[in-house]
């Protein structure tokens, strides 16, 4: 049996199209679930019980369901809660940033912790508010140690978008399925997929890579 | 002695349920230096930490400057009144040394960044490190980092410097220059309350000694009566000890 790439050639476009779809989510979820994972974290760690009793608790009962219940729950309660449809995207972009959000929080409330308390301690005595020392002193250390398992949480937010397959939004994997039920050439459509999510995993890994280096503290 | 910047008052602090201080009571006066002394856990760290309220205390009040803590409700003002140095001098690793010296001003005091760094530069020439500003923390010595620590407290300009054991992480050829800068403080006037072992410091410089075992003060006295004769049998089994060690 031979291989015929041409019928990736053929069906480029459309492919490329998931390819889109999947990135898109990806990052707007990298880019909302972030600053909400901090806040998060930060009621995790917070002395007020008020605030660290319910953040505990959504953490812990976000990251004990699978993302899957996750993406179902928002795509049949949402639009009977909104009283409207949202639409496939919305319904999943808004699962995966409530769900991603826990793992974030969860690697920023590390980060933090990573940071001596006396740091914080020094920057209280000079007259600053819990606010502004974290702002400017704990958290930016914190981003520093934090930025290895967020460039590996990323990644795993990416590859995670092939679950919005199951409420039939158009990802990638999706895309590569239809191709290959419409073909039925599975091998050279699933290698592809494999090369593709090698090398956009190993882009963001080597982009993390930069980053780092950018934020390197001499010590 | 009809006004003192610091007055302690019954200060009690537990950790949970273990007493840290009992009834501590104490006042300092404008422009004294005290040396504060005692065995490791005798609270002394306790002390200085709940003067500026890093520490929330159970029982008493602290009232600085003729205000009461316990009924403060700026504490971040409060804070920027009050100096502090730490033993293991707490730079901000990712700012330059200039930076470390000139957030507060400009964070918590609003000033503008040209002012901020001229009284930054103007401080580090006076501690001595004028020509380190543009360095990161970690390419200095640990005397230059202590320095630059007590510069980043001397920025707000604070009616109170508390200094926790500041020469205890240092190498010994460091300690001098540190006390150096501190001796210079005190002799300018301000108020210091200084927990050190360096005996020579404490008898050159200090005004008073005082010392704490198990979460009380057990003795005060003027430097030259407490070496010379401390009352206390703890406080003289402490002095014997620390004396002779070397
Ligand atoms: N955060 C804390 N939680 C529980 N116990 C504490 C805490 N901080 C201090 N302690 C205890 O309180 C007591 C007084 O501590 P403190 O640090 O004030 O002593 P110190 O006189 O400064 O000692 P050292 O010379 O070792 O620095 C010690 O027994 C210590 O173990
Ligand atoms: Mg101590």
């Amino acid at each position: 049996m031979g291989f015929d790439w041409a019928v990736i050639h053929d069906n480029l476009p459309f492919l490329m199209r998931g390819l889109w779809n999947s990135v898109q989510l990806a990052a707007i979820t990298v880019v909302l679930s972030f600053p909400l994972g901090c806040i998060v974290a930060l009621g995790r760690i917070s002395r007020r019980r008020w605030l660290r009793y319910p953040a505990t608790m959504l953490v812990h009962a976000l990251r004990s369901n699978p993302l899957i219940l996750i993406v179902f729950w928002f795509f049949f309660l949402v639009p009977i809660l909104t009283g409207r449809p949202v639409g496939d995207f919305a319904s999943v972009l808004a699962a995966f940033v409530v769900f991603f959000s826990a793992y974030f929080a969860e690697i920023v409330r590390s980060g933090i912790q990573s940071v001596r308390r006396g740091q914080l301690e020094a920057a209280l005595s000079t007259g600053l508010t819990y606010a502004q020392a974290m702002r400017f002193i704990v958290l930016p250390q914190a981003l520093r140690s934090m930025t290895p398992s967020l460039a590996t949480e990323c990644v795993i937010v990416f590859q995670g978008t092939t679950i919005a397959y199951v409420v039939g939004m158009r990802e990638f994997l999706h895309t590569t399925f239809l191709v290959t039920e419409r073909t039925m050439r599975p091998v050279e459509l699933y290698l592809f997929a494999a090369l593709v999510y090698f090398v956009v995993c190993l882009a963001g890994s080597i982009f993390a890579r930069r980053l780092e280096g950018k934020a390197g503290i001499p010590r | 002695m009809s006004d003192p910047l610091v007055s302690i008052r019954n200060l009690g602090l537990r950790y949970g349920t273990f007493r840290a201080l009992e009834d501590v009571s104490a006042d300092f006066s404008r422009g004294t230096c005290i040396v504060i002394c005692g065995p490791s856990g005798s609270g002394k760290s306790s002390l200085l930490r709940c003067i500026n309220r890093l520490e929330e205390f159970q029982d008493g009040d602290v009232v600085f400057d003729g205000a009461s803590l316990r009924a403060c409700r700026d504490l971040p003002r409060l804070r920027s009144e009050i100096g502090m140095v730490f033993q293991h001098f707490e730079l901000y690793p990712h700012l330059s040394v200039l930076d470390n010296v000139t957030l507060a001003p400009r964070i918590a005091k609003g000033k503008p960044r040209q002012e901020a760094e001229e009284t930054a530069r103007r401080l580090l020439d006076r501690v001595g490190i004028g020509d380190q500003a543009g360095k990161f923390p970690g390419e200095l010595s640990g005397g230059q980092q202590q320095r630059a620590a007590i510069a980043r407290a001397l920025a707000l300009e604070p009616k109170l410097m508390l200094f926790d054991e500041p020469t205890s992480a240092l190498d010994p050829e460091m300690i001098a220059e540190v006390l150096r800068v501190m001796r210079d403080l005190a002799r300018n006037g301000m108020t210091m309350l200084v927990v050190t072992h360096e005996m020579a410091f404490a008898r050159e410089v200090a005004d008073e000694i005082v010392f704490m075992d198990k979460g009380r003060i057990v003795e005060r006295a003027e430097t030259a009566r407490f070496f010379s004769a401390p009352t206390a049998p703890r406080a003289r089994e402490f002095l014997d000890r620390i004396l002779h060690r070397l």
